[in-house]
């Protein structure tokens, strides 16, 4: 019962449903009780019969007339004494009861000071008959019940109820649909966009209604254009932005080649080398961060993270071995082989990130380690370094751009680790960094597993 | 010592300008090859530059004259390509980020008429250009800003592969494939395999062991010219092109297989 379409199909079908068969019986039962009181008036007949029976022979005559009546005319005749029982010990029919009790029916003889002006005559709903010793009895003349229908008083009426009852389903449910569907369908919408799809729309099946909901569509698609066109105009600018900065840097790279060779070696321009690299390495990391955010080009993929663990390790003891940085090893232990489902290269590039810091904040000739297991459904990385630590209060924010730690040295381009958060939620997974026991930073990833 | 991995770029501000310099450690401007600029180009060489940053270029064609290479620059793809059809050039290097008709689409033009050697420029990190690059038949890639000195070994290392001396060694065959390096030529049966040099550098490096696994770093070395850099992926994306033009060809007994983490192998007719 938790969806809102079978809840508002359910109590608008049983509200009209139950408002409807009611209407039906009591409509049924009042109508047919007028019926019955009518047909005693119209049979003349039958009671002058039974009045010339009680004339004869008196409450005897009436018995014996009861007895003999004959069965084919359709008719079933009760006859009341005063204390309202049938002559012949019959139970009298429970709706015939009734009407006698509403109607206070004066089942005994008021003598001659009761007598009605010659202008007025009373109307019952029964018949009486008077008795030479002023006994009065009731009669009571009903068609001979018919067999009662299998879904009610009458076939007629059950099928009416049937036919209702579906009527009142089909406008509840779409009543329920009406209202449900819409909401569903944003819903979608709204799922949809904060998975990052900027393209999810519901304009096209929901806007055209002109109600709230309708409304609330087209509020939402004209924020869904306003989301994805900043979106747009990020990516465009940092794209431009990069594009901007290469051009110059790519010729100022050209021109100290030149100038190095018209002036020789100079350590001036090694230095002047190394800062543009630098400038460049920032441009790339402030590209990647921003690309992380969007919905990445690439595939998902099935990744198995002890193999791309090695590959990335290796790539970072060749780097240090080409940097001249041989004091700092860094070494893993595999206690699992997980597979998880991702995208490769925003992995590598988290990983990456991440053994890379733990490297830069190594002690000379010291040891990073990284080890992969599997904790429940989940698969873990941990890197952890022996170099001094970090501050309690600074942990939480490690993950921001270009936050320094107090005492850190003024290396790398501070997005590393921004990259490597943005790269792990981007595989819905997690990352979060705080000290070891044996001092040093430990960084923890984990993954969920496939 | 200082530990530095990010790029060697900050010991500058840290340490005495003297200290040799740490080779880059980007993911593509890696090495500073000075092996290959030790070596000449024995030939001088003509090189079509399409960029649309022109003095860029100009500055490009002083750099690279003293080495006998003779750049021409287009600053746009419809320039190049008539460029191209023109002249008798020996390379062409191709930006990807073009005004116009973008790199990638002059990239597919150049290979329906020519099997010249192509070296892309891309933009940093913006790995599915270079994929798709090396799927349209390039046969290498810098990311820009490149290091002047990188992109001269690239150029060297692709010119020196097109000119090496063959020795007589004769055809080189396996089932239905058939290589004839002097000629440069590829058949497989009857059909002629139109090849890139570094896929024909590919296929004849696995033909020469066949059965046997050629690791990527050779195959790289070989057919590149160059060493295999962290999570390279252009020998694969050269192979795939490959066993795709082998597969159009008719070949199906015959199959490049992947053997993983190691390299390739070719397996013969079994």
């Amino acid at each position: 019962m938790r969806s809102l379409l079978i809840r508002i199909f359910l109590s608008f079908w049983l509200i009209i449903g139950i408002t409807i068969g009611i209407a039906a019986l009591a409509g049924f039962y009042y109508s047919e009780r007028l019926r019955e009181a009518m047909e005693n008036f119209e049979h003349g007949d039958t009671v002058l019969e039974a009045s010339r029976a009680l004339d004869e022979d008196g409450r005897e005559g009436l018995v014996q007339w009861l007895k003999d009546f004959p069965k084919n005319r359709g008719l079933t005749i009760y006859v009341m004494d005063e204390e309202r029982r049938d002559l012949l010990g019959r139970p009298i029919p429970g709706n015939i009861a009734r009407l006698m009790g509403r109607h206070r029916l004066h089942m005994r003889h008021h003598g001659p000071e009761r007598q009605e002006p010659g202008n007025l005559r009373r109307a019952r709903p029964l018949s009486q008959l008077v008795s030479a010793t002023g006994q009065v009895f009731t009669l009571i003349v009903l068609p001979t019940r018919r067999p009662p229908g299998i879904f009610g008083p009458t076939p007629h009426g059950s099928i009416l109820l049937i036919v209702a009852l579906i009527v009142s389903g089909i406008v509840s449910y779409l009543l329920a649909h009406a209202i449900a569907s819409p909401i569903r369908k944003l819903r979608d919408a709204t799922v949809s966009l904060a998975d990052g799809n900027l393209d999810a729309r519901v304009g096209a099946s929901v806007g055209k209604r002109r109600d709230e909901l309708g409304m609330l569509a087209s509020d939402f698609d004209s924020m869904a254009d306003k989301l994805a066109r900043s979106a747009e105009q990020q990516t465009e600018l940092s794209q431009n932005i990069s594009h901007e900065l290469r051009s110059p840097l790519a010729r100022m790279r050209v021109a100290l080649e030149l100038a190095r060779r018209e002036a020789g070696d100079l350590p001036e321009f090694e230095r002047i080398n190394a800062e543009a690299e630098r400038l460049d390495e920032l441009i790339g990391q402030i590209l990647s961060y921003t690309r992380m955010d969007s919905s990445p080009q690439a595939e998902r993929a099935r990744v198995d993270l002890a193999d791309l663990i090695r590959e990335v390790i290796d790539n970072v003891n060749y780097e240090c071995k080409s940097a001249g940085i041989d004091g700092v090893s860094v070494q893993a232990s595999y206690d699992a082989s997980p597979e998880i489902i991702g995208y490769p290269d925003a992995l590598v590039s988290a990983i990456e990130n991440m053994i890379r810091n733990a490297v830069r904040h190594s002690p000379p000739n010291s040891t990073v380690s990284v080890r992969l297991s599997q904790q429940d459904a989940n698969a873990q990385i941990e890197i952890s370094d022996e170099g001094p630590g970090v501050d309690e209060s600074e942990l939480s924010r490690l993950f921001e751009p270009f936050y320094r730690t107090k005492d850190a040295p003024d290396t790398g381009t501070g997005l590393g680790l921004a990259i490597a958060q943005r790269a792990i939620r981007l595989n819905d997974g997690d990352i979060f960094a705080k000290n070891s026991e044996k001092g040093g930073l430990q960084l923890v990833i984990s993954l969920p597993l496939v | 010592m200082l530990v530095n991995v990010s790029k060697g770029a900050h010991i500058a501000k840290n340490c005495q300008v003297a200290v040799a310099p740490s080779p880059p450690l980007a993911d593509d401007v890696f090495l500073i090859t000075r092996e290959y600029s030790m070596v000449g180009v024995e030939h001088s060489a003509s090189i079509v530059l399409i960029d649309d940053d022109r003095e860029l270029g100009t500055m490009l064609t002083d750099f690279l004259k003293p080495d006998r290479l003779d750049l021409t620059v287009c600053g746009n793809a419809e320039d190049g390509l008539r460029s191209l059809a023109a002249g008798d050039f020996d390379l062409a290097i191709l930006d990807i980020m073009l005004p116009g008709i973008n790199g990638l689409d002059a990239l597919k033009e150049i290979r329906k008429t020519s099997d010249i050697p192509v070296i892309m420029l891309t933009a940093r990190g913006d790995d599915v250009d270079r994929i798709i690059g090396l799927e349209f038949g390039a046969d290498d890639y810098l990311a820009k800003p490149f290091n002047p000195r990188e992109l001269l070994a690239r150029i060297k290392a692709i010119l020196r592969r097109s000119h090496r001396e063959e020795p007589d060694s004769g055809r080189l065959c396996l089932g239905e494939i058939e290589l004839e390096p002097r000629t440069r030529r590829a058949a497989h049966g009857e059909n002629a395999l139109r090849l890139t040099g570094t896929e024909f550098e590919i296929l004849r490096c696995l033909l020469e062991t066949p059965g046997a696994v050629v690791s990527k770093e050779q195959l790289s070395e070989r057919a590149l010219g160059r060493r295999l850099l962290p999570y390279d992926r252009s020998i694969d994306t050269h192979v795939s092109n490959l066993r795709g033009k082998l597969e159009r060809a008719g070949s199906q007994k015959e199959s490049i297989k992947n053997q993983r983490g190691v390299g390739y192998l070719l397996l013969p007719d079994q």
